[in-house]
C-alpha cells in the first residue's frame, strides 16, 4: 500500500489549519480596517459640524451677507485644508462658496451625503470626494460645509491593499508550510508502513528506523520495536518448542520402528501372521509419524514464522507436473484427472509446500469422488493473483460444514472414516496462509470446488 | 566399506550398527558430536552418518568443521526435524542426503548405498546401457533389443534414474525426490502405479524383466532376478 499524500490526517489537519489563518487575519485585519475608517470619518465630521456650527451663529447675528462674507473670508484666507463651503438660496441657487453649483439633484435625504468635485489642477483633472452636512437656514437658504476626504480614502485604499495581499501571503505561506509538513510527516509515516510490510513479508529481523531526534515518532518507533522484539523471542521460543517436541515424539517413534525393523530383518522364519502384524504395526507406526509431521507443520505455518527457502515457482508447472504424477493412481481408480493452466503463474513460495497443498487436494479428490467422476486442476492468472482451483464432480460438502472442514480432524462422508489424519484441508489452509493467500470453499454444483488465491 | 555413525540416542545407535555390520558395513559409533568430529578428521571412512541434534557439537556443525579441514567424506543427516526448511538447512550445511526420523531400516540402507555408488559412478557418459536395454541420453532414445520403447518425457527421467542407479536398491521416497522433486510423501502408492507403466513399456514380451520390485523396500534395476 504506497501513502496518498493528500489523504493523510497531515494534509487535512494543514489546510483546516491554513483555513483557519486565513480567517482570524481576515476578522483582524478587517476589523482594524473599519474601526480605522470610522475614526477618519468621525473627526471628519466633527470638523464639518464645529464649523456649521459657527456659521450658524453668523447667521444668527449678521444674516445672509454676514455668512457670504465669513464664507469668502474662510475661502481667501490660509484655512482648513480642503475645506468646501456653499451658500445657496431655496431654489439651490449658489450665492457664496468655492463650489459652482449646487452638488445634489434636491436636498440630500442622508445626514452625511457625499459628492465630488472636479478641479483642474497643473496638467490633470482631479476628481476628489467630498464629505458634507447640509442646514436648513431659518429664512430658507441653504448651507453647506464638506471635507475633501480624498487622503481618509487614499489612506483606507493602501490599508485595504496592504491588508489583503498580507492575507494573501499569509494563506500561501500557511498552506506551503502545511504541505511541507505533511508531506515529512507522509515520508515518516511512510517508512514506519513500509518497513511493517517488510517485516510481515517475512523480514523479521527489520526494525522500524530511529531518527534521533527524541519526539513522539522516535518513541512509537522504539516501543513498536520492543514489541518486534518480544514477538521474535516468542516465535523464536515457539520455534525452539516445536523443534524439542518433534525430536521427543520422534526419537522414541524412531527407536519403536528400528526394534520392529530389526525383529523384520533377523527373523526371516517368522510365522506369517507373526509377521503380517509387525509389517501392520510399522504402517501404524508411519501413519502417526506422517500426522505428527504434518501437525508440526500446521502449528509451525500458524505460528508466524516466515516462509522457509522462499523463490519463484511457477503454480502451472507444478500443478501440471502433480496431475502427471497422479494421474495413473487416478485412472486406476476410474477418475478423470485433469489440468488446466496458463503459463506463466508465478508466485513467491515454498515449491515444496506448495506441491503439499496441491498433493493434498488432489489425494482428497482421489478419496472422496467415486468412480467415473472427474478432478480438475486449474490455475489461473488474475490480476495480481494466481488463482488455483481444483473442482470435482463428487459428494461435496454441505454449505454448512464448509467452515468446520477446513478445521484439523474433521472428517465428512463415508469414504474417509479410516483413511488420511483429517489434516489435509488444515494443512491446505496453513500453506496458504503462510503464502498470503486465501481459501475459499465453494460449491462445484455438483461437487466441490476448493480456490486457493495466492499473490503473485 | 567403512561407515561412522554419530548417534547419542544409545538404543537406536545400537540397532543401526548391528544392522549395518550385518548388511556388511563396518561400523564406529561416536556417541557424541565432539568424539564424532575428532573420528571424522582422524580416520578414513567411505561415509558419515550423523544424528543432526547431537551434544556439545550438533551434525551440521561436525559438517561444516569437516568440510572447513577438507574432507569431503558424503554426509547422510538424520533428524528428528523434518520440516521442509530443516531439511534445506541440513542439505546447504554441505549434508549430501536428509533422512527424517522414524525411518525404515531399509530407506537407510537404500541411501547409504546409493551414496557410496555416487562416489564411484560419477564419470559422465552419453549412452546407458543394462544388457539389451540402450538409452542416448542426447537423443533421449530408448531401445530394448534394438527396438525402439516410445516413453513419455517422465518415464524417460525415471528409467534414467534408475538405469544410473542400475543394480541398486532404488526406494519410492527416492524415486519421489530424483524424478519428480517432491520432499514428502504422499500418501497414494503413485510410485508403484508409474513403476508398473513403466515396465509395461520396457518388459513386456521378453523372457528376462529388469525391473525388480525388492519387498519391503523399492525396485531395482538389474539383469539378474
Amino acid at each position: 500500500m504506497r501513502l496518498d499524500l493528500f489523504n493523510t490526517t497531515a494534509f487535512r489537519l494543514s489546510v483546516g489549519y491554513t483555513l483557519l489563518v486565513t480567517l482570524a487575519l481576515s476578522v483582524t485585519l478587517g476589523s482594524a480596517y473599519l474601526l480605522t475608517e470610522s475614526l477618519i470619518t468621525d473627526e471628519v465630521d466633527l470638523i464639518i459640524d464645529s464649523e456649521l456650527k459657527s456659521l450658524e451663529e453668523k447667521f444668527a447675528r449678521s444674516g445672509v451677507p454676514g455668512v457670504t462674507d465669513e464664507i469668502n473670508l474662510r475661502i481667501e484666507s490660509w484655512g482648513r485644508l480642503g475645506a468646501v463651503y456653499m451658500i445657496a438660496d431655496a431654489n439651490f441657487e449658489r450665492i457664496a462658496g468655492n463650489v459652482t453649483h449646487w452638488p445634489f439633484d434636491a436636498m440630500p435625504a442622508e445626514r452625511w451625503p457625499e459628492f465630488e468635485i472636479a478641479t483642474i489642477e497643473p496638467g490633470r483633472r482631479a476628481v476628489h470626494p467630498v464629505r458634507a452636512a447640509v442646514r436648513t437656514l431659518p429664512g430658507g437658504d441653504l448651507l453647506l460645509v464638506g471635507t475633501d476626504i480624498s487622503q481618509g480614502r487614499r489612506f483606507a485604499e493602501k490599508f485595504r491593499f496592504a491588508a489583503l495581499s498580507g492575507i494573501g501571503l499569509s494563506t500561501l505561506a500557511a498552506a506551503l508550510a502545511g504541505f511541507w509538513f505533511s508531506y515529512k510527516l507522509a515520508r515518516r509515516v511512510g517508512e514506519v508502513t513500509r518497513t511493517c510490510q517488510r517485516i510481515m513479508a517475512g523480514e523479521t529481523g527489520r526494525r522500524l528506523p530511529v531518527a534521533g531526534a527524541n519526539d513522539e515518532f522516535d518513541a512509537l518507533a522504539m516501543s513498536v520495536n520492543r514489541v518486534l522484539d518480544r514477538l521474535e523471542e516468542q516465535a523464536g521460543t515457539l520455534r525452539a518448542t516445536f523443534d524439542s517436541t518433534a525430536h521427543d515424539l520422534r526419537a522414541p517413534l524412531h527407536r519403536l520402528r528400528t526394534r520392529m525393523d530389526a525383529l523384520l530383518l533377523r527373523s526371516p522364519a517368522l510365522e506369517p501372521a507373526v509377521h503380517e502384524s509387525i509389517e501392520s504395526a510399522l504402517r501404524e507406526v508411519d501413519r502417526l509419524q506422517r500426522t505428527l509431521a504434518t501437525l508440526l507443520q500446521i502449528a509451525l505455518a500458524e505460528s508466524g514464522a516466515p516462509l522457509a527457502a522462499a523463490a519463484s515457482v511457477d503454480v502451472g508447472d507444478l500443478a501440471a507436473e502433480l496431475v502427471e504424477l497422479f494421474e495413473p493412481v487416478a485412472a486406476a481408480q476410474g477418475l478423470a484427472l485433469a489440468c488446466r493452466h496458463d503459463a506463466p503463474a508465478i508466485v513467491q513460495g515454498n515449491r515444496q509446500l506448495l506441491a503439499q497443498l496441491l498433493t493434498n487436494l488432489i489425494e482428497n479428490g482421489l478419496k472422496y469422488v467415486p468412480a467415473g467422476g472427474r478432478i480438475e486442476v486449474a490455475v489461473r492468472r488474475v490480476s495480481d493473483c494466481v488463482r488455483l482451483t481444483v473442482s470435482d464432480d463428487g459428494p461435496g460438502i454441505a454449505t454448512q460444514d464448509r467452515m468446520r472442514a477446513v478445521q484439523p480432524f474433521v472428517r465428512f462422508g463415508p469414504g474417509a472414516k479410516q483413511e488420511g489424519s483429517g489434516l489435509g484441508l488444515s494443512l491446505v489452509a496453513a500453506i496458504a496462509r503462510l503464502h498470503r493467500g486465501r481459501l475459499e470453499l465453494q460449491s462445484n454444483d455438483p461437487g466441490l470446488r476448493v480456490v486457493v488465491e495466492l499473490p503473485a | 566399506m567403512h561407515v561412522l555413525l554419530i548417534e547419542d540416542d544409545g538404543e537406536a545407535a545400537r540397532f543401526l550398527v548391528k544392522g549395518l555390520r550385518e548388511s556388511g558395513y563396518s561400523v564406529d559409533h561416536a556417541a557424541d558430536g565432539r568424539e564424532g568430529l575428532n573420528r571424522a578428521t582422524e580416520g578414513q571412512f567411505d561415509l558419515i552418518v550423523t544424528d543432526r541434534m547431537l551434544p556439545h557439537l550438533d551434525g551440521l556443525a561436525i559438517i561444516e568443521l569437516m568440510r572447513a579441514k577438507g574432507i569431503l567424506t558424503p554426509v547422510l543427516v538424520l533428524s528428528a526435524l523434518g520440516g521442509v526448511d530443516d531439511r534445506i538447512r541440513g542439505l546447504k550445511a554441505g549434508g549430501d542426503d536428509y533422512l527424517t526420523k522414524p525411518f525404515a531400516f531399509a530407506e537407510l540402507l537404500a541411501r547409504i548405498e546409493a551414496l557410496l555408488r555416487r562416489r564411484a559412478a560419477a564419470a559422465h557418459s552419453t549412452r546407458l546401457k543394462v544388457e539389451d536395454l540402450e538409452f542416448d541420453l542426447l537423443a533421449r532414445r530408448v531401445t530394448r533389443g534394438g527396438r525402439e520403447v516410445e516413453l513419455t518425457a517422465r518415464e524417460l527421467k525415471l528409467l534414467e534414474f534408475l538405469m544410473r542407479r542400475a543394480g541398486q536398491v532404488v526406494t519410492r521416497t527416492m524415486l519421489l525426490e530424483g524424478v519428480w522433486d517432491l520432499h514428502f510423501d504422499p500418501q497414494s502408492n503413485l510410485i508403484d502405479v508409474h513403476i508398473s507403466r513403466l515396465r509395461q513399456a520396457i518388459d513386456r514380451g521378453t523372457d528376462h524383466p529388469l525391473i525388480h520390485t525388492v519387498r519391503g523396500s523399492g525396485y531395482v534395476l538389474r539383469t539378474d532376478p
